[in-house]
Formats: C-alpha cells, structure tokens, sequence
C-alpha cells in the first residue's frame, strides 16, 4: 500500500545521537497529539483518586465540589458508627485469616512449580493463575451454590475460604518470580549437607526471600481487604467495610464513603511503597502480568 | 487449594446442565427469553466501546513512557499503577461526585454556558463506559508498554538511515510491530468487561444491566440458580476462550 510521502515538517535529520533517537517515530505535530492524549489518560486515571480526598473534609452533606467548608465530620460519622466499626473488625480478620492462608498454600504452590518438573506441570500453573481471570462472578456464583449446601453462607469460614482462592494467584505469581531468581544452588549444597525439605524451606528459602513474602503478603491482604462481590454473595447478613460501602451506595449518597475512601487510599499507597521497596522484581512480575 | 476453586466451578457446570436430570433445557431457554439476549447485546456492546476507548487513551500513553527519560518514566508509571491498587469501590465511587447532576463536569459545563441543565451522565451507559475504562485503562497500558519497549530501536534508525519519513517509520514499522501487544490488551478488557459488576451497579443505578448483574438478581432475588449457574458457564467459557486467543496472539508478536 503506497502512502504519499508527506513533506517532512522541520523536524531536525537523523544526525542526533541513538540516545534521543526513542522519540523520533513521529513529526512534531503528532507528537503533541501523542503527549496531549497520554497527559489526558493520566489525569483521567488519577481524578478520581484526586477528588475523593478533600471531599472527605467536605462539611456539606451534598457532594458537592470543591467542598464550600471543611469540617471531619465524615470521620466522626465513620468512627462513632457500631456498623461501620464491626464491618471495619470483619474486614480485618478475614483479610489476615486468608491472607495467612494464601501466602502459606501461594508459596508452596509456586516452590513446587518452580523447583519440580512434573507431568502436567503448565495446566497446572495455568490452573493456579486462573481465578485472575475468570470474573470473580463466576467464582461466587460457584460458591453460593457449593456453600449454600455445605452451610457455609454467612459464615467466616466459608468468606475466609473464598478470599484465600481470591488472593492466592497473586502470591503464586509474585513467588515464583522470587524462587525462580533464587539460586538452586544454594538448596543443593544444603542438601547435600544433610538438610531436609522442610529445613531447607523454612531455614534458607524463606529468610532469603523475606521482602518478596512480606510483599506478597501485603498484596493478599489488600485484595482481600477491597473485595467486594465474593463478600456480597458469600457473607450472608455480616458486613465488611467494602460490602457496607457497595450496600449504602446503592441506597443513597453518603458523605461518610469518602472519609474511608480517603484512609483506604492512604493506606494502600503506603502498602504500595512499601512493597515497591521491598521487591522490585515482585512488583515488576505484577505490573508485566495483565491481571 | 486447586480443589476448593475446581470443585464448585465443576459442580456449578453440573448444575447448568442438570434439572435435576441432565438437560440442555436451561440453554435453550436463555435464548428464547429476550430480556437475556438484550443483556448480552448490551454487555458486548459496553465492552467493545470500553476497548475502543482504551485503545486511543492508552496507545498515546504507552508510547508516550516510551520516550520518556527513565525518572519521569517512573513517576509517570507509579501514576498509572497507583489506581490499581485502590479499591474499584472507590474510584466508582468517586466518578459520582465527579459526573454527578450537581457534580464536577456538570456544574462546569453549566457554568461556560454550553448547556441550560445538567445532563444525566451518571446511571447512564455513558456513566459505566466512562467507569469501565477508568478501571480498565491500566491493564491495557501496561502490557502494551512492555511489548514496546522490545520492539528494536535499531530498526527505526535503519529505517530512517534509508530515508524514510518520520511518519513513514511510525505507520509502517512501529505501529504494525506493537499491533499483536494492541490485539492482545484489547481482547484481554474486552473479556475483564464482561465480568464487570460492581461498576454498573454503581454507576449504572440499575438502568445498564451487564451479565454479572443479571446473575446476582437470579441468585439473589428470583432465585434461578440453575440459570444463573448456565450463563456463569457460558460467562467463563468465552472469557477462558478469549484469554487463550489473546496469549496465543501476544506470543506470534514476541516470536
């Protein structure tokens, strides 16, 4: 397909060094185009994130932007509500229950993918990492029915199993990025020390990779901490704080969102950065992964 | 672990096909009711606008980290990552206050004068479009980001070294090169669309109903389950389906 060659709009001649040369696919006036879109993208990806916090300082009932006066009203109205609070407690423990759970079962499943080669071996790891994919409807919907017979709806335990099959697949990815980087070596020579399984995991792998288990955890714990729709099928009549947050936005609009909107953000964005400095290649395994 | 998420998926696939003796009943049956297939038409429809959305946001922003020098490369990164990790309720929920009939975008165009009233954005198809990209926005520009960078600049210099235009190199070399990782992004949110729920529910206030929303009201409110367990069967045979098509895809663009 012949283009018609288009003047070349000023736009300096090769003669600059490979260096600078990444930005030359285009002319000056798509370049603007290019830069102007992608400013727009990340103004779009960030403006919610931007306007929630200082509508949590909002003194009016309305959402209403900017707020006209500040108050923390929205925080009393967190804070002094027996609701919110005991949502707040079920958030917590299911979040530490499953997590523990995850990162024990997630780092035992991605030594063993990693470190064994077995027959079946990639459906396996295809079957591991498939709850990222399939809507976390599909998952609930499989649940409800499974619990409702088992008896399980409603309560922690069946919540507390759902949420580890949530958080789990993303323990297996950023472990075995971990061990994969681990040098084998080192387990043989233990091995061949007179060093067992059992202490070559718990003595030598897991001291060795603790940021990238410490990361992982935190990462389980903030999947099961936000999640909605597993808890909305699953949990019965018992509340977590994003269950009440999904329940009350569909009555009504309610200021008192924002304020945990905001410690919400706070707080992963400490996770974040915490994970972000412990592991690196964790992070990086994460961000690659489309899921 | 394997057992607790194939076991119920498994029996759920059972329950699609029992009634309580095995059928095809269930599946016949969504598709001679209409309201489902309006509901499809109606999912695919906000999936396909989500990606085509994605594609012009995140294509420039993609390309865009690409030039960048490695400090503003981060930064800019950690912008695109950072809404990630905060919760889906919350970034939902914020697009209320921001398209809200009194919200941000309202109010400002009211104020320039281009319009008499507030418009209904939210609790419209608009509204949950406007939400689905926003979720879906980082999972396309990540791996498309990723598939640029391995694309080889030597071959640009070369292009350029035999005369080729600037904007010759970009349509016949660049762009063709990053389409498998495009392909790829764009199939992998078309198919994270479908199983949206949270979304339009919020910002849909029930007048958008998608799959995942019709599914809650038939466990939930009629209750149906053997229908709802037939549409998550259906649900979860397209998306693995996709997905299998979008790895295969992704991996022609890095052979």
């Amino acid at each position: 397909m012949a283009q018609p060659e288009a003047p070349d709009r000023g736009i300096p001649l090769p003669a600059s060094p490979a260096g600078s040369a990444l930005d030359r696919g285009l002319g000056r006036a798509e370049r603007s185009l290019v830069v102007g879109l992608a400013v727009l993208a990340v103004i779009f990806l960030m403006l919610p994130v931007i306007i929630v916090i200082p509508m949590s300082f909002s003194g009016a009932q309305l959402l209403t932007f900017p707020p006209p006066s500040l108050s923390l009203r929205w925080y009393d109205s967190f804070f002094g509500d027996p609701a919110w609070l005991s949502a707040l407690l079920n958030s917590v423990v299911v979040a530490l229950a499953s997590s523990v759970l995850a990162l024990i079962l997630g780092t035992l499943a991605a030594y063993g993918l990693v470190r064994f080669r077995f027959f079946g071996r990639a459906v396996l790891e295809a079957n591991y990492v498939a709850p990222l994919i399939i809507p976390p409807i599909i998952a609930a919907v499989a649940l409800y029915i499974v619990f409702a017979q088992a008896g399980l709806l409603g309560s922690y335990e069946g919540l507390i199993i759902a949420h580890t099959l949530h958080s789990a697949p993303y323990i297996v990815l950023v472990m075995t990025v971990a061990i994969a980087a681990f040098d084998v070596r080192i387990e043989q020579v233990a091995r061949s020390l007179g060093a067992s399984q059992r202490v070559i995991l718990l003595r030598i792998l897991l001291p060795n990779l603790a940021p990238s288990v410490v990361a992982s955890w935190m990462l389980a714990f903030i999947v099961s901490f936000d999640e909605v729709i597993l808890t909305l099928f699953l949990f019965g009549n018992r509340e977590t704080i994003p269950k009440r947050m999904f329940t009350r936005l569909e009555l009504q609009i309610d200021p008192t969102i924002t304020a945990i909107a905001t410690m919400l953000i706070v707080f992963s964005v400490a996770a974040l950065a915490v994970v972000y400095l412990l592991t690196r290649r964790g992070g990086r395994a994460l961000l690659g992964q489309a899921h | 672990m394997l057992l607790a998420f194939n076991l119920p998926i498994l029996l759920m696939l059972a329950w699609s096909f029992t009634n309580p003796t095995p059928t095809l009943s269930h599946y016949a049956y969504l598709f001679e009711v209409p309201i489902y297939l309006r509901v499809l038409a109606n999912t695919l429809r906000i999936a396909a606008i989500t990606v085509v959305c994605c594609m012009a946001l995140g294509y420039p922003l993609a390309y865009w980290l690409r030039s960048m020098t490695p400090r503003r490369r981060l930064l800019v990164l950690t912008l695109v990552v950072l809404p990630f990790w905060i919760s889906i309720l919350i970034r939902t929920y914020a697009w209320i206050v921001i398209l809200g009939n009194n919200g941000l975008v309202n109010r400002a165009l009211v104020d320039l004068g281009l319009l008499g009233q507030p418009v209904e954005i939210l609790y419209s198809e608009l509204g949950v479009i406007i939400g689905t990209v926003n979720v879906l926005l980082p999972f396309f520009v990540l791996p498309l980001y990723a598939a640029m960078t391995q694309i080889d600049e030597r071959l640009m210099q070369a292009a350029r070294s035999l005369g080729a235009t600037q904007r010759t190199i970009f349509w016949r070399i660049f762009l063709p090169l990053s389409l498998p990782a495009v392909a790829a992004g764009a199939i992998l949110v078309f198919i994270l669309t479908l199983g949206f729920y949270i979304t339009p529910a919020v910002l849909g206030g029930g007048r958008v109903p998608m799959i995942a929303n019709a599914i809650a009201l038939l466990i939930n409110e009629l209750p149906r389950w053997e229908l709802a367990a037939t549409i998550s069967t259906l649900l979860m045979l397209a998306v693995i389906g996709f997905y299998f098509v979008a790895r295969w895809v992704r991996s022609r663009g890095t052979a």
